[in-house]
């Protein structure tokens, strides 16, 4: 055993110093390849990729250099997230790391391995409020706007469209927890009264008993805050058949067409509005992502991919403004190329990105998921569109 | 030069990782290995720790229980001491509970212990965890807080083999071993198999507390998945039986070779070209599948076998016997 250890690591040293050599800027690209999310992984990396082969095909890095993203196996778990990120910050050297997916992961191996080792870390999935407080010294950037921000806007939203009263129930994981706890806090500050509030565990045969409580409560509505497969439509249905609820608010984890074509579209349509982050689908960026996406062969309507083409266009960006391959420089040369003001540059417009900054010129990059300005705490602050049932049975924008 | 600085700063943080999983499988080694407990919640008592150690070390704050600011070593002293309280409520009911029977009930509780930090909001922030868990020696300069994580783990796991091998050899592991091989003639002999059976569990649930408590320090961040039993639990198994159930040194190389294995593989497989790097993922976690397969069949009872006493060195000590009788 030992022996065939050695090989191996004689094989990863050899195989390392071979990469060094051909002048190829690496930076780590660490997500959910295995775990609970791979299926949404498969994409986000494709997407991730594609802006590589951008950068690639029209110029490279700095002096012709190859962009290549180094992949990490981050799982969706914080254990194998330290691990991943330790051989992508040690082991490969990269300048950077894109990621990670999943807030625990993030979490973990930002505090344990790239904040220590003083490398940029720029998530395209990450939405826990938490990571908005690590101690992370201007180290670690996400665009995937905080769950902060989406529930704030879901409770303007449905401030502005009459609800005065709501219950709340919300699935037991991460995501709409978070999402559910800000809602609450915004509405009522607001001046709305939450009526009753329940977790329940995703994945049962029913939630009756669990929607009778809350009905009993009252409430002009129910905020369901779910995963569409694991409880969201059984929640629906049971709430339905038993004349519990019948106005439904809810955020983009019930945003698919399987919802409608299983609860029927007319029973859905005018009762019930789901937010959503707003890639501004009509917008120049997101058009140019989503053309060469699809190009490309893949569906640029899967979850977060346009984030994840941003993330590393950006990181390619932040090198090329930094003028080197250089760890420390990151941190602000993100901030310069992201936020405004400056020549706007698009998604695939490497080449002119490239001149501009070669001329000296200040950027601003337009990302295909908005327009990516990093606040004090590298965060982006998110647009959300409300959506409901349209005429074709389809989600569409309200 | 940076390269090999890397690869250092790399096997640090893989050793430190195979050491915090060696104080995990020693623990199950006083349960399975000496006294033949078969312990499927490996997980829940490395939670319990992890969570004890993560809420009275952190600093305060809104989301989370907290705010104690307690220093590392008694955050650590009192995740052992949590564990081994639980463990004596579980062991209280379940030990008398024939080996299979026992798995499926610590298997149940480790679940019902995992829902519980997942659904206990006001004190664990439910499943987004606990985040910004103090670290030892994380203000000292790179590399030497990475180094003094590693040498502290290092050490513990030391102090651990010693007091272990110890407690093996001693009259008490005797009848341990007793008890596991040939039950009813260990009680037919007088000694209270019960209560044996239940410090045996508690002292096995106080490693694991201990270890979860290393690893919430460690990755400076804790959620109710760093539970799951196939990480947690079974991972911890596989490493024991590896590594060699009943010996003390099995279950160090175990933990630390498995853990290697499971990591430095990727290594090689991020070299694959981009569209296989994502199918090599999961092609790695076949491969070291494989090569357990392969120590398994070469090593039937793991790389370090039990080491047997001799029946002339034990009937050397009759006054021990004796002695143990009569209590």
């Amino acid at each position: 055993m030992k022996r065939i250890l050695t090989a191996a690591v004689c094989a990863a040293l050899s195989l390392g110093g071979a990469g060094t050599m051909a002048a190829d800027v690496k930076v780590g690209s660490a997500g959910g390849i295995t775990g609970p999310i791979a299926e949404l992984v498969v994409a986000i990396m494709d997407a991730r990729d594609l802006a590589a082969t951008h950068v690639n095909e029209q110029g490279g890095l700095l002096g012709g250099d190859t962009y290549q993203l180094v992949r990490g196996d981050s799982q969706c778990d914080p254990k194998a997230a330290v691990d991943a990120g330790a051989k992508l910050v040690n082991v490969e050297q990269v300048v950077a790391v894109l990621g990670a997916n999943c807030s625990g992961a993030t979490n973990g191996m930002a505090q344990s391995v790239t904040i220590p080792a003083g490398v940029v870390m720029l998530s395209d999935t990450a939405t826990a409020p938490s990571i908005s407080d690590l101690e992370d010294n201007d180290l670690v950037f996400r665009v995937a706007a905080s769950d902060a921000y989406q529930g704030r806007s879901l409770a303007e939203l449905a401030w502005a469209n009459g609800y005065r009263s709501l219950a709340v129930t919300y699935a037991n994981d991460d995501y709409n927890a978070g999402l559910a706890g800000v809602f609450e806090t915004a509405f009522t500050e607001l001046g709305g009264t939450i009526t009753a509030s329940q977790v329940h565990e995703p994945d049962k045969a029913s939630y009756r008993s669990e929607l009778s409580t809350l009905a009993g409560a009252g409430g002009e509505g129910l905020a369901l805050f779910a995963y569409y497969g694991s409880s969201g439509i059984t929640i629906l249905r049971n709430s339905l058949e038993n004349g519990l609820f019948g106005k439904f608010l809810g955020a983009d984890g019930m945003m698919d067409n399987s919802v409608i074509e299983q609860i029927g579209a007319d029973t859905l349509r005018g009762n019930i509005m789901l937010s959503q982050p707003a890639s501004d689908t009509e917008g120049d960026s997101y058009k140019a992502f989503a053309g060469a996406f699809e190009a490309a062969g893949n569906n640029p309507g899967a979850p977060f991919v346009a984030h994840s083409y941003d993330i590393a266009f950006l990181m390619a960006l932040a090198i090329e403004k930094a003028g080197a391959a250089d760890r420390g420089k990151i941190s602000a040369a993100l901030r310069e190329v992201a936020n405004a003001p400056g020549t706007v540059i698009r998604p695939g417009e490497w080449e002119k990105a490239k001149a501009a900054i070669a001329a000296g010129e200040d950027i601003d990059y337009e990302g295909a998921s908005g327009a990516i300005e990093f606040d004090g705490n590298g965060d982006v602050a998110g647009t959300y569109s409300l959506n409901g049932v349209g005429d074709d049975g389809t989600w569409t924008p309200m | 030069m940076d390269q090999l600085y890397g690869i250092f700063l790399y096997a640090v943080f893989l050793l430190t990782m195979g050491g915090i999983y060696a104080v995990l499988a020693l623990g199950l080694n006083i349960q399975w290995g000496f006294t033949g407990l078969f312990n499927a919640g490996v997980g829940g008592f490395f939670a319990i720790g992890a969570y004890t150690s993560a809420i009275l070390t952190s600093a305060g704050s809104t989301r989370h229980l907290g705010g104690f600011g307690l220093p590392v070593p008694a955050g650590i002293c009192a995740a052992m001491i949590a564990s081994a309280i639980v463990a004596w409520g579980i062991g209280r009911i379940c030990i008398r509970l024939r080996s299979d029977y026992l798995a499926i009930a610590t298997l149940g509780i480790a679940e019902i212990l995992r829902l519980v930090l997942k659904n206990e909001i006001w004190a664990t922030n439910g499943a987004r965890g606990i985040s910004q868990i103090p670290k030892p020696f994380e203000h000292v300069s790179a590399p030497w807080n990475q180094v003094g994580m590693l040498l502290l783990v290092f050490a513990i796991v030391l102090v651990l083999y010693v007091l272990l091998e110890r407690a093996r050899r001693s009259p008490w592991g005797r009848v341990m071993a007793a008890i596991r091989e040939n039950e009813d003639a260990a009680r037919a002999a007088g000694k209270d198999v019960e209560r044996l059976r239940i410090e045996a569990f508690i002292l096995g649930a106080a490693l694991m507390g201990l270890g979860g408590a290393l690893m919430a320090h460690h990755i400076k961040f804790i959620e109710p998945n760093a539970a799951e039993p196939v990480s947690a639990t079974f991972l911890v198994w596989v490493m024991l039986i590896i590594g060699g159930s009943g010996n003390n040194r099995g279950a160090i190389l175990g933990a630390i070779l498995v853990w290697a294995i499971w990591s430095a593989t990727e290594i090689l497989t991020t070299r694959l070209p981009s569209e296989w790097a994502t199918k090599a993922a999961y092609l790695r976690i076949f491969l070291v599948g494989l090569a357990l397969q392969f120590i398994l069949q070469k090593y039937p009872g793991g790389i370090f076998r039990e080491r047997r006493f001799r029946t002339t060195a034990a009937s050397a000590h009759p006054p021990s016997s004796n002695r143990e009788i009569s209590s």
